[in-house]
């Protein structure tokens, strides 16, 4: 069951999907097709896809300024598969209901990843000494009576969908803004009208229909007060080229704040259950919202922070998290499953330069 | 208990569109349409589960900043400044098991209970009318929660909701509509830039209207909330009335001072019980037929005196013949008494006296709400469900479903959720509905099988009480759970 969100849940008719376990079967006994990304020489389909434009030497966030806003990462496809979606979003349960019970370990992780590291992206900006106790649930209390002294969170959130995550994040007191973009209007009308059905939402969340390629032209505010916490949640295994999308990712994140993404590892049960039992047999996800070939496993993922010097001095160390559903029990975070199935990753940005 | 502040524009997710909300207050002030006036938590009833809902959300770190408003029909200032004469005591009694003694003493509630009229006892006696099969609930040693041996605490629920409104005055922050009743429940509107359309407003007397993130129906049996939401109650009535009294003991009890004992004989016509409070005051609640509940009422003290020794010392048969006789109960106890053999330490001391005005009675029945939530709603206390009353497990099963739907709201809260979306109460329904409908079940089976006078489950039930008092364990692990402080069954 699996994950289903905004942009995850476009992925529809592009379904290159392999129906056929014995396809699959022969898939993962190319060598390359589970070879890490860095050292392959003749790319598959999939590895191709994590390169492309970048065959040569990916290099740093900094390739971002290379690519022209007109270019999107958004595979149009999966944006229709979206806007159809968009009008059970929020039934409980409706076809997102798996989404729902995810978004709690979403800000689980996020508060694990923040509370990892001393450095945050207030201590670049306050050298406060406070800044640097880990937020808890004590501090988020305290936000609430004593919001001169505490630095509350702006929040970006990419490919929000219906708005499950964004709304929640702007319903934390610890936060003061969440700008959430999504490049299908169709949705985008829907979480609007379901963040008006709440009067504390409007103050601190916006929606945009942009891509993140055009957001800096949209919202050039965006990449000059950059984010403490950049998300992007069941997004990545719907983009064309991952790399690239993240190297405009990395611009919007503050340095000490967080970019916080969630996936589908490409494994043999992913393909089960995310697949065939999900969409195929149990109907928990609705057809066509994942392309297998699409989803990037946990070390390509960390290896795009850690492939180069330069990404290392720009990145921290990537933190994962592997998640998996359990039937009438909702999600459930177990050690290790982030190599086989659903998992976070969250990586903090050290560096102050966006190019550095 | 309008001293209790009303915290302004204190909202969990209200605090910026309070503030929003004034200024547009302001502006549209001109217009005839009043902006709505909006809380996190509205709860419906003032008795022990929506006061100490409230009392637990204002007391937690974390929930303290929603804004919450209580609706409560009675005068509670009568209730707050609720005061009885040492030797007197209310007859609306209820035992507080260990656990929901705990999370009264986590919300701060518990010191503000007068304890000189708290009392705890530590054995259960509990036999068969028909067969004096018997199980005696005395800790074997060793087998005792480490807590402690009490089972379970006896307080009148006047003390605990007045020590609840003490607390909730002592922590401010609810804004109290006391002596209100709820004339309406509708939902909200849908404006330009704002859809409440499925926001819960309570309209209560005097024309005022509250919109509800989320409505808490604690508001007893027969819930206006609960109607609201459309949700069903099923169940049935037992066609029995419980009497209740406050009784004059001739002794502390056999156990002295500090061992109390809880002593409960089942009867065709139902369970009678015998609960210790402080000193030589005992409450009674006899659970009985409503023929036999009026006559009880009808008796002179001392011919109800003599029914209650009777209900615990008689025969069945003895006892049904004196609910024939209109009058002089006391002689035929007396005289029949001497033809009755017992022993006389297994079963309570006698009773000397009835504190006046407290004989009275309520009928008893069995409800199961068919869920606890709806968008926006969620069910607490009697509200949910109506139990029997011959585990004295009502109240605690109300203060259980309290707990719970904190910790949801708790959870709602620091995780961004709504908390009055389905999403969010839904962990709320999973744990508390099953072991309620369990409860429910069990005493409900026991129950009908104590009413049998005769017939084939005579014999087996008292087997089974006879095995159960023979096997420490079983024992031990029944007693834990009346404490509520064994393995989660119920």
């Amino acid at each position: 069951m699996l994950p289903s969100s905004p942009l995850r849940q476009l992925a529809p008719t592009m379904a290159r999907r392999v129906r056929n376990p014995k396809t699959v079967a022969r898939l993962a006994s190319i060598p390359q097709y589970s070879a890490p990304v860095t050292t392959t020489s003749s790319p598959s389909a999939t590895t191709q896809r994590w390169h492309s434009n970048h065959t040569s030497s990916p290099s740093g966030p900094s390739s971002s300024s290379s690519s022209s806003s007109s270019s999107s990462s958004v595979n149009p496809d999966e944006i229709s598969h979206f806007n159809a979606l968009a009008a059970t979003w929020w039934d409980p349960h409706g076809s997102s209901r798996a989404l729902h019970l995810m978004n709690p370990l979403r800000h689980d992780f996020i508060q694990n990843c923040r509370s990892s590291s001393p450095y945050s992206s207030f201590t670049v900006l306050t050298e406060d000494a406070s800044d640097l106790l880990p937020p808890s649930s004590d501090a988020a209390h305290n936000t609430t009576h004593n919001t001169a002294n505490v630095q509350k969170l702006r929040y970006l959130d990419i490919g929000c969908g219906g708005g499950i995550f964004a709304e929640s994040a702007a319903r934390l007191p610890t936060t003061s803004s969440v700008l959430a973009i999504d490049p299908s209007p169709g949705v985008l009308a829907i979480a609007r009208s379901h963040a008006k059905k709440d009067p504390g939402l409007s103050p601190k969340l916006t929606y945009l229909s942009s891509t993140i390629e055009s957001l800096p032209t949209l919202k050039p505010e965006a990449v000059t007060q950059k984010f403490d916490v950049v998300s992007c949640f069941e997004v990545i295994e719907h983009v064309d080229h991952p790399s690239l999308f993240l190297d405009h990712v990395a611009q919007f994140v503050k340095p000490g704040g967080w970019l916080v993404m969630s996936t589908i590892a490409r494994t043999w049960t992913s393909w089960f259950t995310t697949n065939f039992m999900a969409e195929d047999v149990l109907g928990i996800v609705p057809k066509g919202t994942h392309d297998w070939h699409k989803y990037i496993n946990e070390y390509e993922l960390r290896g795009y922070f850690e492939e180069t010097e330069e990404k290392r001095r720009f990145w921290g160390r990537p933190r994962a998290m592997g998640v998996v559903y359990v039937p009438g029990l909702g999600w459930k975070e177990v050690p290790g499953s982030e190599k086989v199935g659903n998992y976070f990753l969250g990586v903090q940005r050290l560096a102050g330069e966006d190019n550095a | 208990m309008e001293a209790v502040a009303r915290r302004k524009a204190a909202a969990y997710v209200c605090r910026s569109c309070t503030r929003q909300f004034q200024r547009q207050l302001r502006r549209n002030y001109s217009n005839s349409a009043p902006r709505p006036d909006i809380y996190d938590v509205v709860c419906v009833g003032g008795g022990p589960a929506g006061l100490s809902l409230l009392t637990a959300l204002r007391a937690n770190p974390v929930t303290s900043h929603l804004r919450v408003a209580l609706v409560e029909a009675q005068d509670l200032s009568k209730v707050k400044s609720w005061k009885l004469p040492p030797n007197k005591y209310s007859n609306r009694c209820s035992s507080l098991t260990p656990t929901s003694a705990l999370f009264l003493d986590q919300i701060g509630a518990w010191e503000h209970l007068d304890q000189t009229r708290v009392q705890p006892y530590h054995e259960m006696q509990v036999w068969d009318g028909v067969t004096d099969a018997r199980i005696e609930f005395d800790w074997a040693p060793g087998s005792a929660p480490v807590e402690g041996t009490t089972i379970a605490y006896m307080n009148e629920n006047l003390n605990l909701t007045s020590g609840l409104l003490k607390r909730l005055e002592q922590l401010g922050g609810v804004s109290v509509f006391e002596g209100a009743n709820v004339e309406n429940i509708t939902f909200g509107e849908e404006m330009e830039d704002l859809d409440l359309s499925q926001w819960p407003v309570v309209h209560i007397s005097g024309g005022k209207q509250l919109t509800a993130r989320l409505l808490v129906g604690a508001d007893g049996a027969n819930s206006p909330v609960r109607a609201f939401a459309g949700i069903d109650a099923k169940g049935w009535d037992y066609n029995r009335h419980g009497v209740v009294a406050t009784l004059e003991m001739e002794g502390e009890g056999w156990g002295g001072e500090h061992t109390k004992i809880a002593y409960q004989r089942f009867l065709p016509t139902g369970p009678v019980a015998m609960l210790p409070m402080p000193g030589n005051v005992a409450t009674l609640v006899w659970s009985t037929t409503p023929e036999n509940a009026s006559l009880l009422k009808s008796l002179s003290p001392k011919d109800f005196v003599a029914m209650v020794n009777a209900a615990f010392r008689l025969s069945t048969v003895d006892l049904a013949f004196m609910h024939t006789q209109g009058t002089d109960q006391d002689d035929e106890y007396s005289w029949r008494l001497q033809h009755t053999s017992f022993n006389p330490r297994a079963i309570p001391q006698t009773v000397v006296g009835v504190q006046e005005g407290t004989v009275a009675s309520f009928p008893l029945k069995m409800r199961h709400a068919d869920t606890y939530i709806g968008e926006r709603v969620a069910l607490v206390g009697d509200a949910a469900h109506t139990i029997h009353p011959l585990a004295g497990q009502g109240l605690n099963q109300g203060q259980g479903d309290v707990q719970s739907l904190v910790k949801t709201i708790e959870f709602a809260v620091t995780h961004g959720q709504d908390i009055g979306s389905i999403m969010s109460l839904e962990s709320y329904v999973s744990e508390r509905y099953t072991a309620n409908h369990v409860l429910l079940g069990v005493v409900d089976k026991l129950h009908k099988l104590y009413s049998a006078g005769s017939g084939p489950l005579v014999p087996l039930r008292s087997l089974g009480l006879n095995a159960v008092n023979a096997l420490g364990p079983l024992k031990s692990f029944f007693m834990k759970q009346a404490a509520g402080s064994g393995t989660k069954i119920f």
